[in-house]
């Protein structure tokens, strides 16, 4: 869907700021770009869109060189949120919402039938909120809206500059609950930055891990960090090493591990696609039920931790 | 007794007038600002893409801002003339820098993300500026406006001194006539235009910002209407036009009396005497009120018309000092007198055309022309006391401070300072009276109205003998300020309606009621 070819960008004579950067993102993939500040990852996304031209190397978006089509055509297939929202503030809500459509030309009940949609699914009441100043928002409902415009003309392809960046801690946790719940993004090509680990392993199908403009890895979460590619990879993940293996690890991936148990009467269960992390939040209380491929099994705190160790060896 | 005229009285006779130059001035208000607004928000947007022009521009903007205005009016003449179109390219130039300036400010200080924002959606240039940078840039433009307009509302008042009207006209007519109702008859309802339009602006300004967009598109059609006024007025034309300055236009040895003594109405303009010469020149009018010894009648090939009537009063000038001046230096008014009936009008048309438009030093042409009357003495000792030589700051006043400091120098051992350049009649006056200065060349006819504020009735029965009023003001003067006048120098500087003098000619006018006959016969 996404194709980068030996990108390189530099603003002056020092270091490049993309230093030939080569990678693919599949259909319906989130690939996130994580690093820390400065090395590149919003440089990354906006020569995607061509706010930014690459000094040398092609990308590719749908199989299309980007250059072929005017700027103004390939971005209105291209949601782009930003960190601070960008939203206009002389616009409504829902003129905010409608501003690709509009551009797009289509028609006005189609454009007001789209946006009450959006909002009611990014959970905005739009008899409270469609004729609402953006400044008379929250922080996270401005975050919303911003992504209900990126999403309004159904762009087959994301890209998300720290979307959560400037929310706190608490608001961010919920947004991103939300955006991993929403369907409008399950079936999109998405390319997300942050230099948040924990984001990167909660929401990448794969984690794309930049240091100066460079590629350090790109792998899958587990991937990262049972091979990492090279020291800096393996000193980047250090600090929260146990934390992101349990949100990296699904419970199926333990499946071999765990006990088997068997006893009616638990009847909360558990998806197995679900995280270790959220696995042990779950369990604090009361053992759970789990299926996975015609076979049931309780898990316990003590019986997860166990099937953990032994996955770890 | 006559009961003092208020200034309700000044606005319920002058209404017609009021109304006229108040829409005057507002038209010429906004035409300028509505062109600076169609020039301005262009140029400001362009600079806000091309940031290395903005230094250029902005600077060029600036520059014009600082030319005082009535140089910048003056500038125009030669280029555009006289009347409106002068004095409307002159405001548009005043109003230009705001606008431009607060449009490129404004487009700057728009947030980056929403830019950002905007064009990663895929808004177009257009659709960017006409979307995002104008309308949030709006209060901003709008503030530039403003400051606009009201600065404006203040130039157009000196329009009055180029006959493009407004209430500039009472202003400087009060100003020069000392009437301070008419003074305030222009002055007030300026200020009140100004906090009018300042404030309907700024109610326009802090509408809400969904609104303005509608506002972008009814704000000029609002401008386009007001501009219009300046049209409105301008219904009566007749074939000749005149152009009078605004002290000429209210006083009775002036515009008033031609009207009721001699029953001349004609198309005139509010000119300031700076400029009238060289309009009349150049055919922009075709009669002037001047003064009949200015340089300029000469340089421009003009001819003064005979005040056949007598409405304007002599101005015969005299040296005068105090009496205690006299006794102190007895060997002065000899030497003073011997000046006395050797310029007549046309010799000191002559003398003022060397230092007014030839430029020449007035000390050499002051010398040559004492050395042509073989009056010129070398310097004697200087050491018995100084004698200091004061005079207004225009036309003969130079040329006369410079000929009676050779004549002390010459035919005494007094020694002599010139103090040139003191304002107006006031402050020479009593720059004598102070003894600061020691004497100055007066006019018998400005002594009469202006420093003695003779009454209507005995002004009247003199004015038309000019023996009559040196006779008077000089008694006058003796009692109530013990100042002598010695013998008039010869000149009539007067007031004078003149023409070019190839009209004159063609049409035999050569006086005031020869001009009323023509001027009535062809309207
Ligand atoms: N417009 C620009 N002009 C000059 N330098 C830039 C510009 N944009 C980014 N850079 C530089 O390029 C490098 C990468 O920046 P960026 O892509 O914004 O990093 P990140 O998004 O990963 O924090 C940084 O060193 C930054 O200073
Ligand atoms: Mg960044």
């Amino acid at each position: 869907m996404i194709k980068l070819d030996h990108v390189f960008k530099n603003f002056g004579p020092q270091k490049n700021a993309v230093n030939d950067l080569s990678l693919e993102v599949a259909d319906g993939e989130t690939l996130v770009l994580l690093g820390t500040s400065g090395c590149g990852k919003t440089t990354t996304l906006r020569m995607i869109n061509r706010l930014l031209e690459p000094d040398s190397g092609h990308i590719y978006v749908n199989g299309k060189e980007i250059r072929q089509l005017a700027p103004e055509t390939l971005r209105r297939t291209i949601g782009y949120v930003l960190q601070n929202t960008g939203l206009f503030p002389h616009y409504t809500v829902s003129e905010n919402i409608a501003i690709v459509p509009s551009l797009l030309q289509w028609d006005k009940a189609t454009i007001q039938q789209r946006v009450i949609t959006l909002m009611d699914k990014l959970r905005l009441s739009p008899a409270e909120y469609a004729n609402a100043w953006p400044q008379q928002l929250s922080g996270g409902q401005q975050q919303r809206v911003g992504l209900a415009r990126a999403l309004a003309a159904d762009p087959p392809v994301m890209l998300m500059d720290e979307p959560f960046g400037a929310l706190d801690p608490l608001t961010r946790i919920s947004v991103r609950r939300e955006f991993k719940a929403l369907d409008e993004l399950s079936n999109r090509t998405i390319i997300l930055v942050t230099h948040d680990v924990e984001e990167a392993f909660e929401l990448g199908s794969r984690i794309c891990l930049m240091n100066e403009g460079t590629i350090q890895q790109l792998g899958t979460p587990l991937e990262l960090l049972r091979r990492p590619a090279n020291e800096f990879v393996a000193a980047f993940l250090a600090p929260q090493r146990l934390q992101l293996e349990l949100k990296a690890l699904k419970i199926k991936d333990l499946w071999a591990w765990l006990p088997h148990q068997h006893s009616p009467g638990y009847t909360t269960t558990l998806s197995a696609d679900q995280t270790c992390w959220e696995a042990m939040e779950a369990v604090i209380s009361q053992p759970i039920l789990v299926q996975y491929a015609q076979e049931q099994k309780i898990l316990d705190s003590s019986g997860l931790m166990q099937a953990i160790a032994a996955w770890k060896n | 007794m006559e009961t003092k005229e208020t200034l309700f009285d000044f606005l319920q006779q002058q209404s017609g007038k009021l109304l006229e130059q108040t829409l005057t001035h507002t038209g010429l208000t906004f035409i300028s600002v509505l062109l600076a607004v169609a020039i301005g928000v262009p140029a400001g947007i362009f600079i806000s893409r091309r940031k290395k022009l903005s230094g250029l521009v902005l600077g060029f903007a600036g520059v014009m801002q600082t030319i005082p205005s009535i140089a910048l009016l003056g500038f125009m003449i030669p280029l555009l003339g006289i009347g409106p179109k002068p004095a409307i390219v002159a405001l548009f130039l005043y109003a230009l820098l705001p606008i431009i300036r607060n449009t490129y400010t404004g487009i700057q200080g728009v947030d980056a993300t929403v830019i950002e924002a905007a064009t990663g959606m895929g808004m177009s240039r257009r659709q960017l500026l006409y979307k995002v940078q104008l309308p949030l840039a709006m209060p901003v433009i709008l503030a530039g406006v403003r400051t606009a307009t009201v600065i404006n509302v203040g130039v157009a008042t000196l329009a009055a001194y180029i006959a493009a009207g407004g209430l500039g006209e009472f202003i400087f007519g009060g100003i020069a006539l000392n009437n301070t109702n008419m003074m305030l008859a222009g002055a007030i309802p300026a200020a009140l235009l100004a906090i009018l339009f300042d404030w309907l602006l700024s109610l326009l300004q802090h509408i809400n910002i969904r609104k303005t967009r509608k506002m972008v598109y009814l704000l000029p059609l609002i401008f386009l209407v007001l501009s219009s006024f300046y049209l409105l007025p301008d219904t009566y034309r007749g074939k000749m036009l005149a152009g009078f300055t605004p002290e000429f236009m209210g006083r009775k040895d002036g515009y008033l009396g031609l009207r009721s003594v001699y029953g001349l109405h004609m198309r005139t303009l509010v000119i300031s005497d700076m400029i009238m010469y060289k309009a009349a020149y150049e055919k922009k009018l075709d009669v002037i009120s001047g003064s009949s010894t200015d340089g300029r009648v000469k340089a421009f090939d003009l001819v003064v018309l005979e005040d056949d009537k007598h409405i304007f009063p002599p101005y015969y000038a005299a040296p005068i000092l105090r009496n205690a001046t006299l006794t102190k230096y007895p060997a002065l008014a000899p030497a003073l007198n011997r000046l006395a009936g050797r310029i007549n009008d046309s010799i000191m048309t002559e003398l003022n055309y060397r230092v007014d438009y030839l430029k020449q030093n007035p000390e050499t042409v002051a010398r040559d022309f004492l050395r042509s009357q073989h009056l010129l003495q070398p310097a004697g000792s200087g050491t018995e006391g100084t004698i200091r030589i004061g005079s207004k700051i225009f036309g003969d006043g130079y040329i006369l401070a410079s000929i009676y400091k050779m004549l002390i120098e010459g035919y005494t051992n007094y020694a002599a300072v010139t103090k040139t350049g003191l304002g107006g009649t006031k402050i020479v006056f009593d720059a004598l009276t102070n003894d600061q200065i020691d004497l100055y060349p007066e006019y018998t006819g400005t002594g009469l109205l202006v420093l003695l504020e003779t009454p209507q009735h005995i002004t009247d029965s003199i004015i038309g003998d000019k023996q009559k009023v040196y006779n008077y003001v000089s008694q006058a003067f003796k009692k109530e300020f013990d100042i002598v006048w010695l013998t008039p120098i010869g000149f009539n500087n007067t007031y004078a309606l003149m023409m070019r003098k190839t009209d004159a000619e063609k049409w035999h006018i050569n006086n005031i009621s020869a001009l009323t006959d023509f001027v009535n016969k062809r309207q």
